[in-house]
C-alpha cells in the first residue's frame, strides 16, 4: 500500500528517537495556539469573557497567530502522520477527526469570520457562530486523543 | 459493562484534559502577549487581564481535576515517572510566579494601564509564563509515553 516498502520519514524518527515525542508536543502547543485564540473570539461571540464588541479586534489580534497554530498543526499532522500512513488512514476514529478538523477550519473561514465582521450586536448568528466552533474543536481534539489510544 | 467504562474513564479524563489545554492555553498565550505590548494593545491591559481570569482560573481547576483524576488512577506508574515530577515542578514554579508577581503585576493591571511603555517587571512574568506553561505542556506529554508504554 501507500509507502510500505521506504518510509523517510519513518528511519528519520528512528534514528533520532527524540524527534517523534517533539513533533506530538509542537502538535498540542499548536492546537493551544490555534484552538486557544479561536476560543477567545468565540467567547466573545457568546458574549462572554471581553463581551461581544471585543470580537473583531480579537479576532484581529489574533488572527495571525491562530494562523500559525493552524500551519504549525498541519505540518506537525502530516509528519505524524506520514510516519505510519496506513495505521492512521484506517484508523476510523482518524476518519472521523479529519474531517471534523476540515469543517471547523471551513466554519472558522466562513461563518465564524461573518459573525465577527458583522457588527458588534450580539445575535443569533453570533452566539451560534462561536457555539459552533467551540463544539467542533473540542471533536477534534477528542478525536485526536482517541487515535492514540485506539493505536 | 464496568471493564467497558473503566477502559474508557482514562482517555476520556485524559481528552477533557486536553480540551482545557487547546481552550485556555489561547487566553494564557494573550494575557502574556498583551503583557509584553505584543497584542490586544487596543485594550488595557486591566481589561485582558481581568476579564479573562476567571475563566482562566475555570479552565486550570477542570485541568487540576483531570489531572488529579488521571494521577490517581496510575498512581504507581505516575510516582515511578520522572516527567511527572518535572511537571509538577513547573506547576511549583508557576505557583510561585502567581505570588511573586501578583502585586507588581496581576493585581496591579491599573496602574500598568496608566504607564506608557510595558513596565520590565510586566514583561519578564509574560516570558517565564509562556516558558514555564510550554514546558508543562511538554513534560505532560512525556509523561504519556512512558505511561503508555
Amino acid at each position: 500500500m501507500l509507502l510500505q516498502e521506504a518510509n523517510p520519514v519513518l528511519d528519520l524518527m528512528i534514528k533520532n528517537q527524540w524527534l517523534f515525542p517533539v513533533t506530538e508536543c509542537v502538535h498540542i502547543l499548536s492546537f493551544a495556539l490555534s484552538i486557544g485564540t479561536i476560543a477567545i473570539v468565540d467567547l466573545s461571540l457568546l458574549g462572554l469573557g471581553l463581551g461581544r464588541k471585543a470580537a473583531a479586534p480579537m479576532w484581529r489580534s489574533c488572527r495571525p497567530w491562530t494562523l500559525i497554530g493552524l500551519v504549525l498543526i498541519v505540518f506537525s499532522g502530516l509528519l505524524l502522520f506520514a510516519t505510519d500512513p496506513d495505521h492512521y488512514y484506517l484508523n476510523p476514529t482518524f476518519q472521523f477527526k479529519i474531517p471534523v478538523f476540515l469543517l471547523a477550519v471551513i466554519w472558522n473561514q466562513t461563518i465564524h469570520r461573518k459573525a465577527v465582521q458583522s457588527g458588534d450586536a450580539p445575535g443569533t448568528l453570533s452566539r451560534l457562530a462561536g457555539a459552533v466552533s467551540l463544539v467542533l474543536w473540542i471533536a477534534v481534539v477528542f478525536g485526536g486523543l482517541f487515535v492514540a489510544f485506539s493505536g | 459493562m464496568e471493564f467497558a467504562a473503566s477502559v474508557h474513564v482514562y482517555p476520556i479524563v485524559l481528552a477533557i484534559h486536553l480540551s482545557c489545554i487547546a481552550l485556555f492555553g489561547g487566553m494564557i498565550l494573550m494575557t502574556n502577549l498583551r503583557l509584553l505590548g505584543w497584542a490586544l494593545t487596543d485594550y488595557a491591559v486591566s481589561d485582558v487581564v481581568g476579564r479573562l481570569r476567571v475563566w482562566k482560573a475555570a479552565g486550570f481547576l477542570i485541568m487540576a481535576a483531570c489531572g488529579i483524576l488521571l494521577a490517581g488512577s496510575e498512581a504507581g506508574k505516575y510516582y515511578a515517572n520522572t516527567y511527572f515530577w518535572v511537571k509538577m515542578s513547573l506547576l511549583a514554579l508557576l505557583g510561585l510566579h502567581a505570588l511573586v508577581f501578583r502585586r507588581g503585576v496581576y493585581r496591579n493591571a491599573a496602574q500598568l494601564d496608566d504607564s506608557p511603555a510595558t513596565p520590565r517587571q510586566a514583561k519578564v512574568a509574560a516570558i517565564l509564563s509562556l516558558i514555564l506553561w510550554i514546558g508543562v505542556v511538554c513534560a505532560g506529554r512525556l509523561i504519556g509515553h512512558h505511561v503508555l508504554n
